[in-house]
């Protein structure tokens, strides 16, 4: 049976990927806070995605 | 809320992926219960995560926010009093009979344990409260995407069924409960951020406690009687009604969430399913109800946020979006967007592929069509999904129109277990009741909560028949009719099965407490057996009660 953790990693790995280029090359504003939210929201999902995608080849 | 191209390519990469797993997983669909019960070979992570996000759809995540800024952190009780114990009970005591019985859906273990009667009564019963759970949350998804993003309800509420009915139909159980989990992960990596920023913007915890009234952030202190919190409860109707009966009912009866821990792959990693489920669920309350606590602090700070309005008073469910609108830019904005329709999404999933189960094995294969082959099963089970799914979608509509009549079946679903508890408590531990008992004692307490509900009035709900007492609010008498409703099924069962004839011991085996011999784990290490983990958890409970006192 499909394994989810690879499927799950690669989601995540997109995803952080995406906002982590937004973050750095045209951050975007929210009016209640000055932070890089997409910056700092991307790197746990990319950190995420690739500890699932190790898992899902290690195991296998 | 305004949306970017980049907020529509993550939701539009996100249904890429659940049609891409459903799609994937036909494969390993080859017989009715690789279909319906996912071929009980699902790994324990797995089945853990699913257990928990069954039940955590978006009107949760909304709803849990909204009580947050109406009542404050108390609303945690229905997390930590009103939750985690009865995922004990169920793993420790309850997952052996309904696991060991080799029973394929709840109703079959009443069937198994009492008659065919018994079982009648809760498949149709349920069978009709899964389709109406799904309708509703697909109704609240319409009007949520209408009002935040201006989309069209009929739009929203066909592409997101569509999308349902496709992964499912493609992968059965299997397929609902891995999406579950990709949805679960999506919640804690999408919204974890906000209530982040939103708390760290009131000043932290202590910031939040030095602009809050004390009932805002103690969830115990202020209990002693119903009218010093907003909740309108006291510590009785707290413990006893959401605690013990609301949840337990819940928990332990509900097929919905215990069909993810009987998909699990071995009696052991069953027993664990609600255990390990149990921690991610101690730690929501800091991810969806804290945003709205803070949104009140936030409201009262002058920092440009304002509590949102419906008409002259304020709208707590929109307190999540307002804050996630105003915290997130394009991008996380897309994320927290898909977050929420995944939940949703979830939510339906769940009901139909618990509705297909119950229709399939405990209608269609008992009182339609007996002794078919198996593939005949499964496609039934197709077929189900389709029209489940469409069910879903005309409750949605008649949802749209008739506001009134959802409110009230919500009320009625919100005790339906209550009953059921008291059903199994003495199913499963005294060997004594017999099928008579279970059936009486069901419509009885059923008939009970319809008539409490009748004659008492809460914030004008209810009282249909006559006023004999005033609730001082909903919550309240929602958790005395579950109260009501669990005695009186309870005496009722007690007293008609010593009137009639018990069925023989050798039948009950593996159904009955005295008369099942508990599975022991031996050579395994104590974090893969139940109880070190069940202690662990209980005491991580009891420090977050204190903390919070």
């Amino acid at each position: 049976m499909l394994d989810l953790r690879t499927p799950t990693g690669w989601f995540f790995s997109i995803l952080g990927v995406i906002l982590l280029g937004l973050g750095i090359f045209a951050p975007g504003q929210a009016s209640l806070t000055t932070l890089n939210v997409d910056l700092y929201s991307g790197l746990p999902m990319l950190v995420f995605g690739g500890v699932m995608l190790f898992l899902a080849r290690s195991r296998s | 809320m305004k949306l970017a191209p980049v907020d529509y390519l993550i939701l539009a990469i996100y249904f890429g992926f659940v049609l891409g797993i459903g799609w994937r997983l036909k494969r390993s669909v080859a017989s009715s219960g690789d279909f319906l019960t996912s071929g009980r070979s699902v790994p324990v992570w797995i089945t853990s995560l699913a257990f928990l996000a069954a039940n955590l759809g978006a009107q949760e995540v909304i709803g849990m926010s909204a009580s947050g800024a109406k009542y404050g952190i108390m609303t945690a009780h229905f997390y930590w009093i009103g939750a985690v114990p009865a995922m004990l009970f169920v793993g420790i005591f309850m997952m052996p009979f309904y696991y060991g019985s080799r029973a394929r859906s709840v109703p079959e273990f009443l069937k198994l344990r009492f008659d065919e009667k018994t079982r009648g009564l809760n498949a149709i019963t349920f069978a009709v409260m899964t389709v109406f759970s799904s309708g509703v949350s697909m109704y609240a998804l319409g009007l949520l995407l209408q009002l935040v993003l201006g989309w069209s309800f009929t739009a929203s509420v066909l592409l997101s069924a569509a999308i349902v009915l496709v992964y499912t139909f493609l992968g059965g159980l299997t397929s609902a409960i891995y999406n579950e989990v990709l949805q679960f992960f999506l919640i804690v990596l999408g919204f974890t951020p906000l209530a982040v920023l939103a708390v760290a913007k009131a000043g932290g915890w202590s910031g939040i406690e030095s602009r809050l009234p004390e009932v805002m952030t103690h969830s115990w202190r202020n209990l002693s009687s119903a009218s010093q919190n907003p909740m309108g409860v006291d510590a009785f109707g707290l413990v006893a009604g959401l605690g013990f009966t609301l949840s337990f009912g819940y928990w332990c009866t509900n097929f919905l969430v215990v069909q993810r821990a009987m998909a699990a792959d071995s009696m052991s990693a069953a027993r664990r399913t609600p255990l390990i489920a149990a921690f991610p669920k101690m730690a929501m309350p800091f991810i969806v109800i804290l945003p709205g606590i803070a949104a009140l602090v936030l409201a009262k700070m002058n920092v440009g946020y304002v509590l949102p309005l419906k008409g002259e008073t304020y709208d707590y469910d929109q307190v999540f979006t307002t804050l996630m609108a105003q915290f997130y830019p394009s991008g996380m904005l897309g994320v927290g967007l898909t977050a929420l329709m995944a939940s949703f999404m979830s939510g339906m999933a769940g009901n139909v592929t618990a509705f297909n189960t119950v229709w399939t094995y405990d209608i269609y294969q008992s009182y339609i069509k007996k002794n078919a082959p198996d593939a005949h099963y499964l496609k039934v089970g197709r077929m189900t999904t389709i029209v489940g799914t469409g069910l879903s979608i005309a409750t949605a509509y008649v949802a749209q129109h008739y506001n009134n009549i959802m409110d009230i079946l919500q009320l009625v679903f919100g005790f339906v277990n209550a009953p059921l508890l008291a059903t199994f408590l003495l199913g499963m531990f005294w060997r004594r009741t017999t099928g008579h008992g279970a059936f009486t004692g069901l419509a009885t307490g059923t008939s009970v909560a319809a008539l409490t509900l009748s004659l008492t009035v809460a914030e004008h709900k209810g009282g249909w028949i006559a006023e004999l007492h005033h609730f001082p609010s909903t919550m309240a008498q929602n958790f005395y009719i579950a109260l009501l409703a669990f005695v009186s099924c309870f005496v009722v069962t007690v007293v008609v099965s010593l009137f009639t004839k018990p069925r023989p011991p050798e039948e009950l085996q593996g159904l009955v407490y005295s008369l099942t011999k508990f599975p022991q784990e031996t050579g395994v290490s104590w974090y893969r057996k139940p109880a070190p983990v069940a202690v662990l958890v209980i005491a991580m409970l009891l420090a977050l009660n204190f903390w919070f006192r």
